[in-house]
């Protein structure tokens, strides 16, 4: 019996003779069926380290293993033991749904009868039975994406990666989804998901890694992660275009800024003060809304990489 | 749900047969809108250019009908192999489409493999009807000797290979894209295939001494007809370093992670 861990250890990736960095230091470990989030604002380095890891991208240091093998000096053997949802669109203008699905899980080696069951078993749980003999040229971005996702995991490798897997998807198939992506975790796959969807992915992903700027900024379970907010609350203020950061009351721990949004974090025992202080500017016009709501993950991802998530809406309603 | 998940790294032959096959059909599928469209292209091509060639060299000997007669088939052989897979892997990165078939878990040479039989499929049909076109215009009779398995062979496969070879070890799509075309200009107009050698300057005709396509003019000649051509193998022996040294870059290039 193989111990199916995936270890990273040391990753590093520069481009322009070492002069840049698209990823940098980068450790971890993805134990058999965990769930693992990457998370991470734009050009973080979080598609350059599954690239990496499939063998596309070659890690100017530090190396990568799963379980026995060397994925670094081994990509043969990377590419027949990861499957690999690439963030870009799937090359299926011409397949049909269900002959890319067959087609991709007889290359990834699987056996025909199999394939067949498993194949109808997520084509059902996705519900995207009535695109099963569409070319994939006819289908929306999401149908494509979901098909995508199958065609990888139907024959699923010891690691399934999945670069934002949900994009495109509606709400009420990213739940179907994340419920198949689930289900990998419990038949002992290991999956390494990237994702800027950070209230999903709290709901989840066993453990996470926040990556900014090429490091692992932080890592943990989204719990963990949120230690540092516990018994505290966000207040959000939407701030009048145009208008300077006004002053910050002493009750205010901690904020960001992002274009007009103002995201700051008070204690949750001064909340009374917090909603005074949020109707004084918005009656003094420099706010034109605000709300206050629990913290959750996404804090903590704001507090660790100074944006705000994919998902925020632009602006949070009162 | 229930489902098998991959434990061992596939090794050897059976693995390699296997992952031709699927890559076969994964490159036909992958075609399929625009196979039958490139077949008809080349089939218009191929005899168009028997045809016009025929009108415009009204009354010839018959030797120089059989020089004209053979030219389109070998341009078709020829050209296919070197622009389609530059064209259609260029289109892959400029889609961004190239990652996910590079991770697809086949041993490279048995894609390559595949591409060379894909550019089989599009290439013959035409290259068959262009012969069977200028035979009957310039009443032609063709002396085909069992070379030309290996001749049409090589030829394919060492201009598939160079084709893949621009195809994979050029980074940017643009340029790929404009190699091939001038790979079309410089066979179809600046090759000694449709015309001899001694009609070029003298400086073009020896640089032809070492390309490759000039020589897979030559054996396919050689294998078509009778006392054509001379000094067959010595063309033999040029395009096949030219597979070798194709075939040498296309496993660097595909090897190679950026
Ligand atoms: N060929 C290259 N040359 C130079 N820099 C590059 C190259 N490819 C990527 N980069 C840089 O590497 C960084 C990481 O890119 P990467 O695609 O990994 O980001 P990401 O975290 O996946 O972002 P996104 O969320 O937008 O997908 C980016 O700053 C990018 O500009
Ligand atoms: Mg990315």
């Amino acid at each position: 019996m193989n111990d199916w861990t995936f270890r990273a250890s040391g990753v590093t990736k520069t481009y322009d003779g070492g002069k840049t960095y698209a990823n940098r230091d980068i450790s971890l470990r993805v134990e058999p069926g965990e769930v693992f989030g990457l998370l991470g604002p734009n050009g973080a380095g979080k598609s350059t380290l599954v690239k990496q890891i499939i063998g596309l991208l070659k890690p100017t240091a530090g190396s990568l293993h799963l379980g026995p093998h060397d994925l670094v000096a081994d990509p043969d053997a990377a590419r027949q033991l990861c499957s690999y949802l690439p963030q870009a669109p799937m090359p299926i203008e011409s397949f049909k749904v269900h002959e890319a699905i067959r087609l991709t899980g007889e290359i990834r080696g699987g056996d025909r009868r199999q394939i067949e069951r498993r194949a109808g078993e997520l084509i059902e749980a996705l519900q995207i039975e009535e695109w099963r003999d569409t070319l994939g040229a006819r289908l929306s971005g999401g149908v494509r994406r979901l098909v995508g996702f199958v065609m990888v995991t139907v024959v699923p490798g010891r690691l399934v990666i999945l670069d934002e897997p949900t994009n495109d998807v509606d709400p009420l198939r990213r739940r179907l989804l994340w419920d198949q992506i689930r289900q990998l975790g419990e038949m002992g796959v290991g999956v390494i998901l990237v994702t800027h969807n950070v209230l999903e992915a709290e709901k989840s992903v066993d453990r996470l890694a926040v990556i900014s700027d090429g490091r692992v900024v932080a890592e943990g379970t989204p719990s963990s992660l949120k230690v540092a907010d516990r018994g505290r609350l966000r207040l959000q203020l939407m701030l009048t275009p145009g208008v300077a950061t006004p002053e910050l009351p002493s009750l205010v721990l901690d904020h960001t800024r992002v274009g007009n949004n103002l995201v700051s974090v008070i204690p949750e025992e001064k909340a009374g003060e917090g909603i005074a202080w949020a109707q004084q500017l918005m009656s003094q016009g420099i706010a034109e809304e605000y709300a206050l709501a629990a913290t959750t993950l996404e804090d903590a991802y704001i507090r660790l990489t100074g944006e705000l998530p994919a998902d925020e809406p632009e602006g949070a309603a009162a | 749900m229930t489902a098998a998940t991959t434990t061992y790294v596939r090794r050897g032959a059976g693995h390699w047969l296997a992952g031709l096959k699927a890559m076969l059909r994964w490159h036909l599928t992958s075609l399929r809108l625009v196979l039958p469209v490139m077949v008809a292209v080349q089939l218009l091509t191929a005899s168009g250019l028997s045809i016009g060639m025929s009108l415009f060299y009204a009354d010839v000997d018959a030797r120089t009908g059989l020089f004209l007669g053979t030219g389109a088939a070998i341009v078709t052989l020829v050209l296919v192999g070197l622009v389609v897979a530059p064209q259609l892997v260029a289109g892959e990165k400029e889609a961004g489409t190239y990652d996910f078939t590079a991770s697809l878990p086949v041993p490279r040479s048995a894609s390559v493999v595949g591409w060379v039989a894909v550019s089989a499929i599009i290439s013959l049909p035409a290259a068959v009807i262009a012969l069977a076109i200028s035979g009957w215009r310039f009443d032609l009779t063709f002396d085909v000797s069992w070379a030309v398995a290996p001749a049409v062979g090589l030829v394919v496969v060492c201009g598939t290979l160079i084709g893949y070879a621009v195809a994979h070890g050029i980074e940017r799509p643009t340029v790929t894209q404009l190699l091939s075309q001038v790979f079309a200009f410089l066979v179809i107009g600046f090759t000694p295939i449709t015309y001899p050698p001694e009609n070029l300057p003298g400086w073009l005709a020896s640089v032809h001494e070492v390309l490759p396509f000039y020589h897979m003019g030559v054996i396919l000649r050689g294998a078509l007809t009778q006392g054509l051509v001379t000094d067959v193998s010595g063309s033999y022996l040029v395009v096949a370093a030219w597979t070798v040294l194709a075939g040498v870059v296309t496993a660097i290039a595909m090897g190679r992670r950026r």
